[in-house]
């Protein structure tokens, strides 16, 4: 597994009338390795576009992403470490079997042909999606869908996974079922991961650590480390909806100073 | 009422189901029963019309026909019958199997090479800008160019061989082709190909897994109206002085003023296109499109 460093990125996307609009402003921090890093703030603050800087859809104006390993001297990882992505909408192929979509991302990242067969069998057994791998994705549930993407950003066995709000188009109980599942399961694979969200309550939920962006031009204007363990989150668990409470006041007090500024 | 509507017409057990209706109405069997009548037979019923609908047009066509070979002399309309009758004869006389198969053989050699250029000529010109330019004037110039037209210069290009053939049923419906890819290609999803960059998909990978199935219905629609056109300029090619084919046969009939002959070849060929259009085409139509749930709600 690797860590990300994001350090003082600037990133500008051109107008229509042809000016530079400023989206990411400096941005600055260290994700957890092994565990989840939520990215929070609000929409269109440019979170997803620095998911697409890291994951190499789009390129920065300034600054620079690292991919590290820990130990007793960071050293600087490959430069290309392997990407998993969980989009918002699934984003399958539709024209493939549950199977197809997940060998699709295996044979992108040339995983030996011989890995497959274990690995599908693995990671659709992780999301509970064993026995529809022979199945065509517009046959299944929405959430079930959401459950076929993340399996496939898994089954390659990424070095960091990237999560650009894939529980925000499901309705509330399917999303918080997948919520919970892919907690486990990131905890249980000790998993590297960076996940988007406008939501607090995910963010208090799946986060070994807590990005909070300010609006456009983004900003960190705060990093709050999680106090629970992902074992210990519960929805209905006092410790958790008070640590939830505490980081919901942190983002609205910054709202206010933003608006005052 | 609805409910009334779509139980009463659908047998003897439906009738005592209607009369029970209000008295059972909290039963427990209830809720599956009405599920399984508004679905199963409902669908089963629907398709039955749609084949005795399809039957009463043919017979009505027919009934036209007689009608108006009941008013005509029968050199210019002969009695349906009659004209079965000879296509009974064409086909029993083996000629039929051997002029369809130069004439299908010239619209599959044709189709294919249109096939070869267009497609990749297409998703190019949907995928890069310089080509689309580029491309765009022969593409548009060649659409609004006569079948006919393509048929008189491939033979006098390339004389009375089969050559000329293929070229003119390849170059006509070429352009309808690669309009219908390229304006395809344009109209797929980038966030599909936004996911293939993502997971390293290889270029070959883009094309076949992401981009090709994306066309598959524009290619689908393009082989309907393709073919369509390749019949008719198939028959002109053979016409002008082949001694083969079918479109040769049907002049032949009109040298010698026999509209017995016209008729029954053209009839045979009508069948033997409908087989294709409808047997092959709608098989390949269903097999590459398993993936997708059959939605005909919106449709009365």
């Amino acid at each position: 597994m690797a860590y990300v460093r994001v350090d003082q990125a600037v990133k500008f996307f051109p107008r229509e009338d042809g000016s530079q609009m400023l989206v990411l402003n400096g941005v600055s921090f260290e994700t957890k390795e092994h565990g989840i890093t939520c990215l929070l703030g609000p929409s269109g603050c440019g979170k997803s576009t620095l998911l697409n800087v890291i994951s190499g859809l789009e390129r920065l104006d300034r600054g620079q992403i690292e991919f590290r390993v820990s130990g007793s001297n960071p050293k600087l990882e490959n430069r290309n470490p392997k990407l998993g992505y969980v989009f918002q909408d699934p984003r399958l192929l539709n024209w493939k079997r549950v199977e197809g979509n997940l060998t699709f991302a295996l044979k992108g990242m040339r995983i030996p042909r011989a890995e497959w067969e274990r690995r599908l069998g693995k990671y659709l057994e992780l999301v509970g999606l064993l026995e529809f791998r022979q199945q065509y994705p517009l046959y299944l549930s929405g959430g079930m869908r959401q459950r076929v993407g993340l399996a496939r950003g898994l089954v390659i066995e990424p070095e960091v996974l990237l999560m650009d709000e894939p529980f925000s188009k499901l309705d509330q109980l399917t999303a918080r079922k997948l919520r919970e599942d892919a907690l486990q399961i990131c905890a249980r694979l000790r998993q590297t991961a960076l996940l988007v969200t406008h939501d607090v309550e995910e963010a208090a939920y799946m986060g070994e650590r807590i990005v909070v962006f300010s609006a456009r031009p983004a900003h960190i204007i705060e990093v709050v480390d999680n106090p629970l363990a992902p074992s210990d989150r519960n929805f209905d668990d006092l410790h958790f909806i008070q640590f939830k409470k505490k980081l919901l006041n942190t983002v609205l007090k910054l709202i206010d100073q933003e608006v005052r500024v | 009422m609805s409910p009334l509507d779509s139980t009463t017409p659908a047998g003897p057990t439906r009738q005592e189901d209607v009369i029970t209706d209000p008295s059972g109405a909290g039963s427990l069997p209830r809720p599956i029963e009405i599920g399984s009548r508004r679905g199963q037979p409902a669908a089963g019923r629907q398709a039955l019309q749609d084949i005795a609908l399809r039957i009463a047009s043919i017979v009505a066509l027919l009934f036209i026909w007689w009608l108006l070979s009941l008013i005509f002399p029968p050199t210019l309309i002969p009695k349906p019958w009659e004209t079965f009758a000879e296509v009974g004869a064409i086909i029993g006389a083996g000629d039929l199997f051997f002029e369809m198969g130069n004439t299908l053989r010239r619209v599959g050699v044709g189709f294919g090479l249109a096939m070869a250029v267009s497609i990749p000529l297409g998703i190019f010109m949907g995928t890069m800008r310089s080509l689309e330019s580029f491309f765009e004037p022969p593409v548009v110039l060649g659409l609004t160019m006569p079948g006919l037209i393509w048929a008189v210069l491939a033979i006098m290009f390339f004389g009375l061989t089969e050559t000329s053939a293929y070229a003119a049923v390849a170059i006509t419906i070429m352009p309808m082709l690669t309009i219908s890819l390229w304006q395809g290609t344009k109209s797929i999803d980038k966030d599909l190909i936004d996911m293939s960059k993502v997971f390293h998909a290889s270029p070959w990978s883009k094309v076949v897994d992401v981009i090709m199935p994306q066309l598959i219905s524009h290619i689908l629609a393009a082989i309907r109206y393709g073919l369509g056109l390749a019949w008719k300029v198939v028959v002109v090619v053979e016409m002008f002085g082949f001694s083969n084919g079918v479109g040769y046969r049907v002049v032949r009939g009109f040298n010698t003023f026999s509209m017995k002959t016209v008729l029954a070849w053209t009839i045979t060929f009508l069948v033997v296109m409908i087989v294709i259009e409808f047997g092959m085409i709608g098989w390949l139509e269903r097999t590459v499109t398993r993936w997708r749930p059959r939605v005909e709600a919106w449709r009365r």
